[in-house]
């Protein structure tokens, strides 16, 4: 069921009402049985799927534990990845490998070759809990997590519902103890899980729902022949569509959880206000691109073996975060413009891009200077959506052709309109975020306020939701 | 031992007691509101109710009386038919009842006119005009053909037909069972034509195109859904009409329409070939006739219906 949809508030609402009647051991069970529900809900077939994938993993982690030898621990180690990535491979990319070998091999010449195609749908959330799962193996043989000695706790911290389709990714070390230990109700985090959800809907179904009303119009053709304004409307509709979408997704997620008593890492921190790249993915999908550094960038060697090799680093770090976004050359593309980016960026200023606090950096740089790189980034990244959202690479690369074009019709001054009318009170937003450094808007206001703020937005919904032919975008993933 | 231990008269949890209160009252608010914005002024609304609650009393004519002609269809049939003319030059003929809802398609008028004769409309003549593109979408109206054309099991059954996954047949029936959620793309799509400059032309453009299946699939589905409305029409003592409307460079979907009519045994009426509509007969959105070809459309229709009718035999005849 989707976050934005009455059936899930149908579910959650007894889910939380039933939770906190019980203690901790039946809280696990019946969340987990909750969790196994919510999943079912898409299809039930790929329930046995996950559940499978996740008793497997709970049984190699006891053979990893560092008492075992190490030549075992390693081979059950390898076991388990090449298990958790096979099933990701088939699921998701095998058809995508399939046909692309099959491309090049009639682009050699080499015609007729029969080659198997699966044709599966892909299982929901499989990219998010196949990252958890790994996250949870490697810990334990690196010797940075016990692990879990109860299957009930180890499939909980796998399934919790807030999490499972689309993240965010949570990482062993964070979640797997908040499972083992017994949670009391906190009243202020049980508000502040309502006020995140709120928070969430309006992103998602306000901003992203009309935005991707503009984007699905200018990438699909409805703007006549591409030219630079389609373009500019396509790509920063799209941007504020994505960001609305999974930031929604990820405050609702996060909501869902602090009303049961979890805390989620956050998701995105204001990524539009970014003045480098390498600063965005500080900021954007934070679950993935801290998972990308730990688990993929630093073992490849991370910065420390000097500059072509960190570039190369972050090139194939960045090509595989692409990647993972779904099977298809745009991805690629997509990831290989950020990988190419942030090895020039490193390459001119490694110094600064070292710095980790943005607030630092604002004053590091004058303020005309900083808004000039923050304008730069944004229109970097709204370049390389042009990848992300289009079909294929040439419908890609035919979209962005259109930029020397200037052709104008009134129409495009309406699509502004309504393009500013949903993002700039999110930018808003993210400004008073920013400077307050608050997880939502006015977090610290008093609880009348925000009880008003969150029936204002609830009439905001009701009023401007209603485009709800868009799922969210990174349910695909 | 339940780990519910917050103390009852903590303020965040007073708060969110109310907060969750008010929402309670919103959407209970929201509900009437849109309920009477609905009742009271929804054009829409007003119109197709009362087409529909006429249609539910059409019966059988006696013999020497008109036929009782049921005319379904969405917009291509709304503005490219002026019914009370049409009336009027077939008035000997046949008693027309119009049911006309824009952006309606084959599964919102299969579960609608199954419903209409659950309820007792026994028309001796179904048309049904959407359009081939409308005939062969893959889907239902989102607001009001859910409240207005559909039972519980209709949304069940579409939801089927449709391959919905449970989510999409919840908000289905959700909007069947609630006015606000039925109407709130109305809503919304109202408030944004108050704010957004020439929004309309806007929305017309942004509006996705319907993507058909290709030929030799579109032939099948054509025939299956002709034969399944057939079924239903027949079983209620009711003949089928498939009218087809003209639409811009629809010549070749026109001609497999009627192609796929023939080998179901139903009759199919193009009362304009649109290959002889200039582009002066359309409307700006180049998809619904304009006035003037409206009046073209409802005089050729007013002289072919009535050569149908009277060429017809009834429903029966067919088994």
């Amino acid at each position: 069921m989707l976050f934005d949809s009455p059936a899930y508030f149908l579910f959650l609402i007894p889910v939380v009402l039933v939770y906190w009647r019980l203690n901790l051991r039946a809280q696990n069970i019946f969340l987990l049985l909750a969790s196994y529900f919510f999943y079912g809900w898409w299809d039930w077939r790929f329930l046995a799927l996950m559940i499978g994938s996740t008793t497997m993993d709970f049984l190699i982690a006891q053979k990893i534990t560092p008492g075992q030898t190490d030549s075992n621990r390693k081979k059950w180690f390898v076991f388990s990845l090449l298990l958790n990535f096979g099933i990701l491979g088939v699921f998701k990319y095998f058809d995508f490998f399939t046909g692309s070998f099959s491309s090049a091999l009639e682009t050699l010449g080499i015609h007729h070759i029969p080659l198997p195609l699966i044709r599966v749908i892909l299982p929901p959330g499989i990219s998010f809990y196949t990252f958890q799962e790994v996250a949870y193996i490697a810990d334990v043989y690196k010797g940075r997590l016990e692990p879990a000695k109860s299957f009930l706790d180890y499939g909980l911290f796998i399934s919790l519902f807030p999490h499972l389709i689309a993240g965010p990714i949570q990482r062993p070390g964070h979640l797997l103890p908040q499972v083992q230990k017994s949670r009391s109700f906190d009243a202020d985090r049980f508000f502040d899980g309502l006020m995140l959800i709120f928070s969430g809907l309006v992103r998602k179904c306000v901003v992203a729902d009309n935005c991707a009303l503009l984007a699905n119009a200018a990438f699909g053709g409805q703007f006549g022949p591409s030219n630079f304004w389609v373009v500019l409307i396509g790509t920063y509709a799209f941007a504020w569509q994505v960001y609305g979408d999974f930031s929604g997704y990820s405050d609702i997620a996060r909501g869902s959880a602090q009303l049961l008593g979890f805390h989620f890492m956050v998701n995105f921190r204001q990524p539009y206000l970014s003045h480098r790249l390498q600063e965005f993915w500080r900021r954007w999908h934070i679950s993935l691109s801290t998972w990308l550094r730990d688990y993929l960038y630093i073992p490849l060697g991370g910065s420390a073996s000097g500059g072509w090799k960190t570039s190369r680093n972050l090139l194939i770090t960045m090509v595989l975060a692409g990647l993972w976004h779904g099977a298809n050359w745009t991805f690629v593309v997509f990831g290989a413009i950020h990988g190419a980016v942030l090895a020039v960026e490193r390459f001119f200023s490694p110094a600064k891009a070292k710095q980790k606090d943005p607030a630092l950096s604002q004053h590091s740089v004058g303020l005309l200077s900083l808004w000039a790189q923050r304008i730069l980034t944004f229109n970097v990244f709204c370049l390389s959506l042009a990848f992300f959202r289009a079909a294929s690479l040439p419908a890609a690369v035919q979209f962005l052709a259109g930029l020397s074009n200037f052709a104008w019709r009134t129409e495009y001054v309406s699509a502004f309109f309504m393009l500013c009318l949903f993002s700039v009170p999110l930018f808003v937003v993210d400004l008073l975020m920013e400077a307050s450094n608050q997880e939502y808007p006015f977090a610290n206001a008093p609880y009348a306020f925000r009880t008003a703020l969150a029936a204002f937005t609830l009439i905001i919904l009701a009023l401007f939701s209603g485009n709800s032919l868009n799922a969210f975008v990174y349910f695909q993933f | 031992m339940p780990s519910f231990t917050s103390s009852s008269k903590s303020p965040a949890l007073v708060y969110a007691r109310a907060l969750l209160g008010i929402c309670a009252i919103i959407v209970l608010f929201l509900e009437i509101c849109a309920d009477y914005l609905l009742k009271h002024d929804s054009e829409t609304y007003a119109r197709v109710s009362q087409q529909y609650a006429d249609a539910v009393k059409v019966r059988s004519s006696r013999p020497g009386e008109p036929a009782s002609v049921l005319m379904v269809g969405n917009s291509l049939l709304m503005e490219g038919i002026d019914v009370d003319r049409l009336q009027g030059l077939t008035s000997s003929k046949m008693r027309i009842y119009p049911i006309f809802l824009e952006a309606t398609g084959y599964y919102d008028w299969l579960y609608g006119l199954g419903r209409l004769f659950r309820q007792g409309a026994r028309p001796q003549v179904v048309v049904l005009g959407v359009g081939v593109n409308s005939f062969l979408q893959n889907s239902v109206r989102q607001d009001y053909a859910p409240m207005m054309f559909f039972d519980v099991r209709d949304v069940l059954g579409a939801a089927s037909d449709l391959k919905l996954d449970r989510t999409a047949t919840s908000n289905l029936l959700l909007a069947h069972s609630s006015v606000f959620w039925d109407i709130r793309s109305v809503i919304r799509t109202q408030i944004l034509r108050r704010t957004v400059p020439h929004c309309s032309e806007l929305f017309s453009l942004v509006k996705p195109k319907p993507v058909l299946p290709p030929s030799p699939e579109l032939e099948a589905d054509t025939i299956a859904r002709i034969r399944t409305l057939r079924q239903l029409c027949e079983a209620h003592g009711a003949k089928l009409i498939i009218l087809v409307p003209p639409t811009p460079s629809s010549e070749d979907a026109v001609r497999q329409m009627a192609i796929a009519s023939q080998k179901v045994g139903v009759d199919s009426l193009v009362p304009i070939d649109p290959a002889t509509l200039s582009e002066r007969f359309y409307q700006p959105d180049e998809l619904h006739l304009n006035s003037e070809g409206a009046a073209l459309f409802t005089s050729a229709l007013a002289t072919y219906l009535p050569v149908e009718l009277s060429g017809s035999k009834s429903a029966s005849s067919h088994n």
